[in-house]
């Protein structure tokens, strides 16, 4: 069940939407609301739990990019629906699910809705920062700085190469959706930069472990093993 | 000045004799009376008298004894200058006449030269003798000066002069045509303009009337005037060029200096009426030290070309110091204009620069006003309501489109435009509005009054108010936002307010009112110059933008 929040300060353009949305969901759709504000959409976040935004970039005059951080950091995915398409990398950079470009039909909005369930990797996705709140304050993190990251529950744990450890807000399942292809899911609980792989170890009764460059051992997933070696090639 | 000549001759012809002293020359002597007699060398003048008194309508004689080291090259001339009429005798016998010294009298020119026959030119003592007649400007007592030089070199030393001096003449002249001209016809009258041109006027009328007398015959009754109009031509440039450096170099304390100056400048002239040389001197200190005042201030105010000027008005001091009197006068004066041209065409450099900029504001404007309309923003969400209207109601995405073809239509017609009338402007801005409801899914009110359609306004300034207005306001209980424009005038200035009656959105991190104000205000100050205020705020009905147009 979907809960979906609309940011867009254009009344038709949000009506466009809503009906939109309503239709590719259907009777999988469990609220729907649309804020005319930045303040009013932030707000609602803090007091809804959510699992797609769809933002406009420009509101009111007012740069949405100042909050993209802030919703990119959320444990939502968030889809820009935006004129100025020139800033989609930079979008994509910070993490959103998608990028649709205004003006807009439902093919192109459901192109977006779809890559919700997708477990094929987006070869548009070119993230490059994980936004990670904490204590109340947001920071982003480089994702070359990622040793791996390990899913825990609707949580996932950032492992970073200086050793600290950071949480996310989005599941593993949610993060692979965005993270570039250099990043491969080794393990229902792992995802490594490839770049971090040193080799595939065997163990009796066909355990599979990866050695990463620090030394650490991880699972590998049996149905993912050969796919891992495939790529490590 | 009378001296000029005297002393430019002395110093051009004797510049490598002075030292060695061709002759001597005696304090000439007078009697009131006629005889013959005197004329000659041998007669006994110990008892005349070393005044000329008051000799009235009588003839008098003027005896001068004069010893002759060394001949000159060529032939002997002598150079009188003096006052009056009379024949001229050397060693008794008659050489010329300056005027007809008898009554009535024939006046005779200040300065006068003879050629003295070879027969009587020979070193030892000689006796120059005058017989003379003052019966215009009796009281004036003028001495009698003579200068003994090769009689080629008297005539042809003064051209010499003249014809450099008049070279330097010719260049004000053009220079003062010039800049008249420039004047003229430039629509912004630049007074500093005119007043260089005035000034290498007088400068050029100062050249020529001093040197005039090289070639024009002025009777000795005549001297005065000629001397009359240097010095008010001094007086005058000693005024005008402190008031050019001070306008050219923003001096606060212009009146106080001028003032002062003047009041200097009349002193010198009611002290030392009669004695020419010395007023002009004190008159050109005056100027000097004004401009040096005028000038370090602009060095502190750090004014583009004061150092030049400085370092020329040091040159002029020192030239004017070394080169004595008059003629260092004039090389020092032609510094100090030289230094004001190279001043002037700075200026003018600094006004084409100007000029360049104010076309490039222009031109960004209009690419700004043209970006409006094309701008993502407004482009694309535009296109997606028209989709959407399209698709749910394909009559009213016709009237949707209709709208947004009349707000294209306005702005292309005032897109070239600096100022356009102020009925075209509302009529963009409600294009605008029914743009916009079909947008916003709003509704908005327009309303305006006293609005005078003669009036002219610069393009899209109100409708960049509406837009802000759409974007920062929330509608009032009722549904809708309120938009309204009243026109008023005074006698100094004319406003028009603009009010936005809603509720304002929260103010963003960093609402200054960002590019919009920037545009209204760059677009007041290409048609207004800084006649004009601009106040935009929140009062408690909403917004409310007030821009006032001054007449002055």
């Amino acid at each position: 069940m979907m809960k979906v929040l609309i940011i867009e300060d254009e009344g038709r353009i949000a009506k466009r939407l809503e009906r939109m949305t309503r239709t590719f969901f259907e009777e999988n759709l469990a609220s729907l609301a649309i804020c005319d504000s930045l303040q009013k959409g932030l707000a609602y976040i803090e007091e809804h739990q959510i699992d797609i935004l769809l933002l406009d970039l420009n509101l009111n005059g007012e740069n949405g990019f100042d909050v993209l951080e802030s919703v990119v950091a959320g444990s939502f995915h968030t889809i820009i629906v935006s004129a100025y398409t020139d800033k989609a990398i930079l979008a994509f950079s910070y993490g959103v699910l998608d990028f649709v470009p205004k003006p807009f039909d439902e093919q192109r909005l459901g192109m977006a809705f779809k890559r919700i369930n997708a477990k094929v990797k987006n070869t548009e996705n070119s993230m490059k920062f994980l936004a990670v709140k904490k204590a109340g304050h947001l920071h982003l993190i480089d994702i070359h700085d990622l040793l791996y990251i390990k899913g825990a529950g609707i949580y996932s744990e950032l492992h970073l190469k200086s050793g600290r450890l950071e949480l996310h807000d989005k599941s593993l399942e949610m993060l692979e959706q965005l993270l570039p292809q250099s990043f491969e899911r080794i393990h229902k609980s792992y995802i490594i930069p490839l770049a971090q792989a040193e080799k595939i170890i065997v163990q009796p009764g066909s355990k599979y472990n990866l050695l990463l460059k620090n030394g650490e051992l991880l699972p590998i997933g049996r149905l993912r093993y050969k796919n891992l070696k495939k790529r490590l090639l | 000045m009378q001296r000029l000549l005297t002393l430019l001759t002395i110093m051009l012809i004797f510049s490598s004799c002075n030292q060695g002293q061709h002759y001597q020359e005696h304090p000439p002597v007078y009697q009131t009376g006629d005889n013959q007699l005197w004329a000659t060398k041998t007669f006994n003048d110990n008892n005349w008298k070393e005044e000329r008194g008051n000799t009235g309508d009588s003839i008098f004689w003027v005896r001068s004894h004069i010893s002759l080291n060394h001949l000159p090259d060529g032939p002997l001339g002598v150079n009188i200058h003096a006052f009056g009429s009379f024949n001229v005798y050397w060693d008794g016998i008659l050489i010329g006449s300056n005027g007809r010294p008898a009554i009535p009298e024939i006046p005779g020119t200040e300065s006068s030269i003879f050629s003295v026959p070879d027969s009587l030119s020979g070193t030892g003592e000689h006796l120059l003798a005058l017989r003379s007649l003052q019966s215009y400007q009796q009281t004036t007592q003028r001495g009698v000066s003579i200068i003994l030089d090769n009689y080629i070199s008297l005539l042809r030393n003064p051209l010499i002069v003249m014809s450099i001096m008049n070279l330097m003449a010719g260049a004000f002249l053009i220079a003062a045509v010039y800049y008249f001209f420039l004047y003229a016809n430039s629509k912004k009258k630049d007074y500093t303009i005119l007043i260089f041109a005035i000034i290498c006027l007088f400068f050029f009328s100062l050249l020529i009337v001093e040197y005039i007398k090289f070639y024009l015959k002025i009777p000795y009754t005549h001297f005065f005037i000629r001397m009359e109009i240097i010095g008010w031509l001094t007086f005058a440039i000693a005024i005008l060029v402190p008031l050019y450096f001070s306008i050219q170099f923003n001096f606060k304390w212009k009146v106080p200096l001028l003032s002062l100056l003047f009041v200097t400048l009349l002193t010198v002239y009611s002290l030392n009426h009669n004695h020419y040389d010395w007023s002009a001197i004190l008159y050109s200190l005056a100027m000097w030290v004004s401009a040096v005042v005028v000038v370090l201030n602009a060095i502190v105010q750090k004014e583009k070309g004061s150092l030049i000027i400085l370092v020329g008005l040091i040159l002029s001091a020192v030239v004017n110091y070394f080169l004595t009197y008059d003629f260092g006068l004039f090389i020092s004066f032609t510094i100090i204009v030289l230094s004001m041209l190279y001043l002037h065409t700075i200026r003018v450099r600094v006004i084409e620069e100007e000029y360049q900029s104010s076309l490039l504001l222009s031109s960004r404007l209009k690419l700004e006003l043209i970006k409006k309309n094309i701008q993502p923003h407004f482009l694309r969400n535009t296109l997606t309501s028209l989709i959407d209207w399209v698709e749910e109601s394909p009559k009213k995405g016709v009237e949707f489109i209709q709208a947004l073809a009349g707000e294209f239509d306005i702005m292309n017609e005032i897109s070239d435009a600096r100022l356009i009338p102020v009925y075209q402007e509302i009529a963009l801005c409600k294009t605008h509005l029914s743009v916009m409801q079909f947008r916003k899914e709003m509704c908005y009110e327009w309303e305006e009054h006293g609005i005078d359609e003669a009036e002219y306004i610069p393009p899209a300034i109100l409708h960049t108010l509406l837009e802000n207005g759409i974007t920062h306001s929330i509608p009032l209980d009722d549904g809708k936002i309120y938009f309204r424009l009243c026109f008023d005038s005074t006698d100094s200035y004319k406003q028009y307010i603009f009010e936005t009656a809603a509720q304002n959105r929260p103010l963003g991190k960093d609402r200054k009112g960002g590019n919009g104000f920037q545009y209204i205000k760059a677009r007041l100050t290409e048609s207004y110059g800084d006649r004009w205020d601009f106040v935009s705020e929140a009062v408690p009905k909403g917004w409310q933008t007030t821009i006032k147009l001054y007449y002055k």
